[in-house]
């Protein structure tokens, strides 16, 4: 009993080890692969590392406009995605925090992440913050919708309300193809895409302060507050690949009480980010970003998916049993 | 009169008494008609029969018109005649057999007061009209006797006539309410009627707990039913307390600042980090933020969705789905209010010389937040305790419930949150720069602002309105009807239109001529001939 506490526990510690290690290096190859789509070397994987040691050199400087909670959103933001990154599983099911796991509490720490970020953005009253900051809530509007959908979906399925419990249903083989999955898949998609701050939906490249939403934010921030905010966005990629990754490719992950499996599922866990990495870079190249007032309707078109998904999986249902 | 308290009543006297406390110490103690009016709620609370309710509901009716009408003239009449609907609904409800009749015109007396749709456009409109500790109390305290009656009469005094229709209506009336109030939160640019407008979210997301409620019981699923009376409990005693703390706040600043309109603030965080901090406590709450008041309910509640997704037929299922996808959107409208109240008010550069100068209030107002932010802070962290104090409630209301555990455990959360940010500082200590400077805000490469504008050109910061203008693009001028509220121009209007036509008619018979009467009288007497004769002779 206590050994397989103990088990849980180091996988634990493993999996933050990994996922806190690992977060700018997934957006290095994200970077890296588009490089290649598009024709060119691009920066080494390890840029994202280098420029937050670069932003962690540099000194910050503070608005005089701002109030004292300028340097709290940061951190917050950070360690609010930091909790979300613990909640959710990695390599590995069973973690210590498994029954902390709940759907909505890890939405919610989303949540959080954004409102910080939201709030830095409207801290100094400059003309950009504001703009995106409005422009991002009518984003969350649709997107916390369909994600909420999609939740219902894959809880019902699993009988289950913890992201971990989810993972191990998906995870035992008992659930086979299907149009409903399909439409669930799309829907978040959609909705990690936008959270993101990735191409149809932002374009985490662009220098143009009008069109900006997530970078337009943090504007105002330098040195190791920006670094902060930078890694959480690092994170919450990371988190968002981990999210679909353990509901739509499930196979490979290894439990946290059985220690000889680790090895295999770190490196399934591995093939699966870079696997995602690439097509999250073959979707950014093929596409171009959206005008700010069309994101609503492809959002839209998420929460109608996850919608079609529920009422479809319990027609299945009805006519499998 | 007769009082007998039972554990139902002992709930909501203890959520209620620690907003009546805080608006007494934040300056209403002086005023008579303030005791009149917690006197009702009192009185309406601990009632044993259906006289000394009424008596006491409507007490507080009056004696809160008194206080509206001192704040404001024009929305009181509106107030005053909401009020006369709800009496004329619940008093010949509380006293005819149980029925669906009965339970009908409670759920359209007891919903024109608590704020539920489709009768909710006098709430934004009056809440803010008094001063703040009693515009606390009305939309902390008031809306909370309303549903009272509600859940009484619903589950116990009517329940042996319980029908699932009943839930579904409540259900139907929770979510439309939930997601105007959630949107019009998000537009209105007042401080006190957007706080009153999430008043109309809360109390939609309540009486969505208590229509699935209702819905489960009369199904027979204790389990649901104790799960969404459980939410829906959690929820009124959540906003009990940090709505009357957002609305105290919003007292400071239109005391301190002249105005609590968002256009003409800004920056006050610098000037009150008290009233600062408890407001962003309460904006927490509102925008159910993990580790927050808030997010507890919120959690339950959208379990109990979809543990009622899961049963039933297709129709439930396509139902509760389309449900949750509505308490999503007013999800991320909420979040978005919350924002903009506190990011727009208390964050950026003033936008008046009054909010520039800003100060916190003295030592009552912080007093009284500060008592009602540590109740947030307790219920924030051990809604689990809280939940477990509510279970001769829900057992009450839902003879032989099944209650399931709470999975959300705040302490631990904050335990991680604690550690994460422990660990990021650490990192940023050992390994960043450690000095800082301060720099002349970079504002996308603006020129300085000339010396006479201190805080900058005002007009190259968003406005309340500029921050809310995508979504209400979006979604707001597509899904609402032109020029304002839904519930106004759908309902109130279309009445007004009708009582003008009355009127005129009226007006018209009292002048008709002699000969006019004559004939009228001769004609009706015709019909009437006419219509026997049709009767007698089949």
């Amino acid at each position: 009993m206590i050994l397989l506490l103990l088990l849980r526990m180091l996988a634990t510690l493993v999996h933050a080890g990994l996922m806190f290690a690992l977060a700018p290096l997934l957006l290095g190859l994200v970077q890296k692969w588009r490089a290649w789509l598009l024709g060119r070397r691009g920066a080494p994987v390890t840029q994202p590392y280098r420029d937050l040691a670069k932003l962690l050199r540099k000194t910050p400087l503070i608005p005089e406009m701002a109030t004292e909670y300028f340097k709290i959103w940061p951190v917050l933001a950070a360690s609010a995605m930091s909790v979300a990154a613990l909640l959710v599983p990695g390599f590995c099911t069973g973690l210590l925090t498994a029954g902390q796991s709940d759907f909505i509490v890890l939405a919610g720490f989303l949540l959080l992440a954004r409102a910080s970020t939201l709030l830095a953005g409207l801290e100094t009253g400059f003309g950009f913050g504001g703009a995106g900051a409005g422009r991002d809530l009518l984003f969350g509007v649709f997107s916390e919708a369909a994600l909420l959908v999609v939740i219902l979906g894959l809880s019902l399925l699993a009988q289950n309300f913890t992201v971990d419990g989810v993972a191990v249903f998906f995870g035992s083989g008992k659930v086979g193809l299907s149009v409903s999955l399909g439409f669930a898949l799309a829907a978040m998609l959609a909705v990690a895409v936008t959270e993101a701050g990735r191409i149809p939906a932002d374009n985490p490249a662009g220098h143009l302060e009008l069109g900006m939403v997530h970078e337009a934010l943090f504007l105002e921030y330098s040195g190791k507050f920006l670094a902060l905010f930078e890694y959480a966005a690092m994170l919450r990629l990371l988190v968002w690949f981990c999210l679909i990754s353990t509901v739509f490719l499930p196979f490979g992950m290894a439990r946290a009480t059985d220690f000889w499996c680790w090895p295999v599922g770190v490196v399934w866990w591995g093939v699966k980010l870079a696997l995602m990495s690439l097509a999250l870079a073959l979707f950014e190249v093929s596409t171009a970003k959206m005008r700010v007032f069309r994101v609503p309707a492809f959002l839209g078109t998420a929460l109608l998916l996850g919608v079609l998904a529920s009422v479809f999986l319990f027609v299945a249902s009805r006519i499998g049993g | 009169m007769h009082f007998a308290p039972d554990p139902l009543s002992l709930l909501f006297l203890l959520l209620l008494l620690p907003q009546v406390v805080a608006a007494a110490i934040a300056g209403m103690r002086a005023s008579p008609t303030y005791w009149v009016f917690v006197a009702g709620i009192f009185v309406a609370l601990l009632a044993a029969d259906a006289f000394t309710l009424i008596f006491g509901f409507e007490l507080m009716s009056a004696a809160s018109w008194l206080l509206v009408l001192r704040g404001d003239r024009k929305p009181a009449t509106l107030y005053a005649a909401t009020a006369m609907f709800s009496a004329a609904c619940l008093i010949p409800a509380l006293f005819i057999p149980a029925s669906g009749l009965a339970f009908l015109l409670i759920f359209a007396g007891a919903g024109a007061k608590a704020g539920l749709a489709p009768l909710y456009s006098w709430l934004p409109l009056a809440h803010p009209a008094p001063p703040a500790g009693v515009s606390a109390v009305m939309s902390g305290g008031m809306v909370k006797v309303a549903l009272y009656i509600l859940v009484r009469y619903a589950f116990i005094v009517l329940a042996p006539a319980a029908a699932p229709w009943w839930g579904i209506l409540l259900i139907a009336a929770g979510a439309v309410s939930v997601f105007i109030g959630a949107l019009r939160a998000m537009l209105e640019t007042e401080m006190k009627t957007l706080l009153a407008c999430s008043t109309v979210e809360h109390v939609g997301l309540i009486s969505t707990g208590l229509g699935i409620a209702l819905y489960a019981k009369a199904m027979g699923d204790v389990t649901l039913a104790a799960l969404a009376m459980q939410a829906a409990l959690l929820c009124a005693v959540c906003h009990a307390l940090y709505k009357p703390m957002l609305f105290i706040g919003a007292g400071v600043v239109k005391q301190t600042a002249g105005t609590t309109s968002l256009n003409e603030l800004g920056g006050l965080l610098r000037g009150m980090p008290v009233a600062g901090f408890c407001c962003l406590l309460g904006a927490a709450g509102m925008a159910a933020l993990p580790l927050g008041p808030g997010l507890a309910p919120i959690l339950l509640l959208l379990h109990a969705i979809m543990s009622a997704a899961g049963t039933g037929g297709i129709l439930s299922r396509i139902g509760f789905t389309a449900l949750l996808a509505v308490l999503g959107m007013a999800e991320g409208l909420a979040l978005g209010a919350a924002v903009r109240f506190f990011g727009i008010g208390f964050l950026g550069r003033p936008r008046s010389l009054r909010a520039a100068a800003a100060e916190d209030s003295g030592p009552a107002a912080k007093l009284a937040m500060g008592f009602l932010a540590v109740g947030c802070a307790l219920v924030a962290l051990l809604p689990g305790a809280v939940l477990s104090l509510m279970q001769p409630v829900v057992a009450l209301l839902i003879p032989g419930a099944v209650f399931t555990t709470l999975g959300y455990q705040p302490l631990i959360l904050l335990l991680l949150l604690a550690f994460c940010a422990i660990v990021l500082l650490g990192v940023l200590y050992n390994f960043a720069t450690r000095g800082e400077r301060e720099a002349e805000t970079w504002n996308g490469g603006f020129g300085a602002a000339p010396a006479w504008l201190p805080f900058g050109e005002p007009a190259t910061q968003p406005s309340a309105t500029g921050f809310a203008e995508p979504v209400f693009r979006a979604i707001a001028s597509t899904m609402l009807p032109r020029g304002g509220d839904a519930g106004e121009i759908l309902l109130l209007v279309p009445l007004a239109r009708l009582n003008l036509r009355l009127i005129r008619l009226a007006e018209y018979v009292r002048r008709a001529t002699l000969r006019q009467r004559l004939a009228f009288v001769f004609a009706a007497l015709v019909m009437f001939l006419l219509a026997l004769g049709l009767i007698t002779s089949r």
